[in-house]
């Protein structure tokens, strides 16, 4: 199915590698690591180096902390996404925020994707999306307030709730006026999750999938991965790509990832192990 | 025997497209294939192909050359003969069939007589020992060395495009033109 995010389109069913750039000074992965402006840009310059279609900015990290106000907010991303723009016209621009007061500023500057991480907060992001003619992602958290940490979350089905919300909030935004075509859901794990939510999200992302919408998987290097193995966040690459190939092999078409180059590796071994792939090379038994 | 054309092609079936991988690993024996097979549009094209794999191989490389379906006769009823068969597997320790210190020699032997259009040494060559070198065209060969022998025709011109093992087994593309049949 035809995926359009903005000013790009992607005619077929390849999956697509979104890599994070945090313009934060305490993100939980990076910890800071491009909260520097010229850091961030050397990062968005390697990840399209390795093959990323998306780029997703973000100026406010998941986890509670320091208040982050919209004018804050802008002050971290709009001229960066700017930037960017300039320098990498075929690179698609995601920025990640809940604010519609963000959400404009960004697409006035170029950006192509609204990655609204805490699932429709702000009702009038989607109103921003469709006024610009850009793609937006719906994501599933359960309710939460940005910016919270789940507690004792429970849900009676959790897929099934997922799948209601972002589809829900899916055809709310194609209501609004989002195109179809620039819609994509996504289940969001660890947001509003306990670890055996994201789990079961995990193993059931074939019924998100079989909804028709795309599907954005954001598993990286997440609690979720680290207490699933006992390992902490510089730990969990392993366990992230485990986590990643069951996702494929359901047939999710967006990843958020940090580690480019091992997701698509990941990604392509399962396509090709699906049939949906052929290798890159072939000659064994062949010659 | 009105046959006018003789074409040699691997039975390799690296060349079939349902085995295919992104990216083509014998650009240039595909495309020595192609310019072999191009002039043959419009003959009629029998096929002489090792058992195994050789039709399926020689069927997709004359579509892929625009060239219409082959016929089953080959030395009477055809234009052209395409012969689709190999060397041996069996050239290095990498190789499909681990290495054989004859295989080499076997090789050479047959090259040369496709380079310069000599039909009575592929016409002696020892089958059984070519199929222990794993040289899938030891049988079509020897058989296309035979026929042209007792049809009594000369080569007029012998052209070998390719020959390379890139694999372990050794490739050729070659053509012939046969002399008139003074018989």
């Amino acid at each position: 199915m035809t995926l359009r995010l903005g000013r790009h389109t992607f005619a077929d069913d390849r999956p697509l590698m979104m890599a994070i750039v945090n313009r934060t000074p305490d993100s939980f992965y990076d910890q800071g690591a491009t909260w520097a402006e010229e850091r961030a840009f050397e990062r968005v310059h390697e990840v399209v180096e390795q093959g990323a279609e998306i780029v997703d900015i973000g100026g406010i990290k998941a986890a509670p902390g320091v208040e982050i106000d919209a004018a804050e907010e802008k002050d971290r991303v709009v001229s960066f996404v700017a930037r960017v723009r300039e320098a990498y016209p075929d690179v698609v621009i995601s920025v990640d925020t809940w604010r519609a007061e963000v959400g404009e500023a960004v697409c006035a500057v170029g950006a192509d994707l609204l990655n609204d991480a805490w699932g429709g907060h702000d009702p009038a992001l989607a109103e921003v999306a469709a006024r610009h003619d850009v793609a937006l992602v719906c994501t599933h958290v359960g309710g939460v307030a940005p910016r919270t940490r789940p507690h004792r979350v429970d849900y009676d089905d959790v897929v099934a709730d997922a799948i209601g919300h972002t589809v829900g909030e899916a055809e709310r935004a194609v209501a609004l006026g989002v195109a179809r075509e620039s819609v994509v859901i996504d289940p969001a794990h660890d947001f509003g999750k306990a670890t055996r939510h994201s789990l079961e999200v995990t193993r059931r992302l074939d019924e998100m999938v079989a909804t028709g919408w795309p599907v954005l998987v954001s598993l990286s290097n997440k609690d979720f991965v680290g207490e699933t193995l006992d390992l902490p966040v510089g730990e969990r690459l392993t366990g992230t790509l485990a986590a990643t190939a069951v996702c494929a092999w359901h047939g999710a078409r967006i990843y958020r990832v940090h580690q480019v180059a091992e997701t698509r590796q990941v990604v392509d071994m399962v396509r090709s192990i699906l049939g949906d792939r052929p290798p890159a090379r072939a000659v064994r038994g062949l010659a | 025997m009105r046959v006018t054309r003789v074409v040699v092609l691997p039975a390799a079936p690296v060349l079939l497209p349902e085995h295919a991988g992104l990216t083509d690993p014998v650009p240039d024996l595909r495309t020595a294939a192609r310019t072999a097979l191009a002039p043959l549009a419009g003959h009629a094209v029998g096929l002489l192909a090792e058992p195994r794999w050789g039709e399926r191989v020689g069927r997709h490389l004359l579509a892929d050359a625009g060239v219409s379906a082959p016929g089953t006769g080959t030395w009477r009823e055809a234009d052209v003969v395409v012969v689709v068969g190999d060397g041996s597997a069996r050239r290095g320790e990498k190789a499909p069939g681990h290495l054989d210190p004859r295989a080499h020699g076997w090789d050479e032997r047959v090259e040369h007589a496709l380079a310069h259009g000599d039909p009575a040494t592929l016409a002696a060559l020892d089958v059984q020992e070519g199929d222990e070198l794993l040289a899938a065209g030891a049988g079509v060969l020897r058989e296309l060395g035979t026929a042209v022998v007792a049809a009594g025709r000369e080569v007029a011109r012998a052209d070998l495009s390719y020959a390379a093992d890139p694999f372990g087994v050794r490739y050729w593309v070659a053509s012939w033109d046969l002399g008139p049949d003074v018989s």
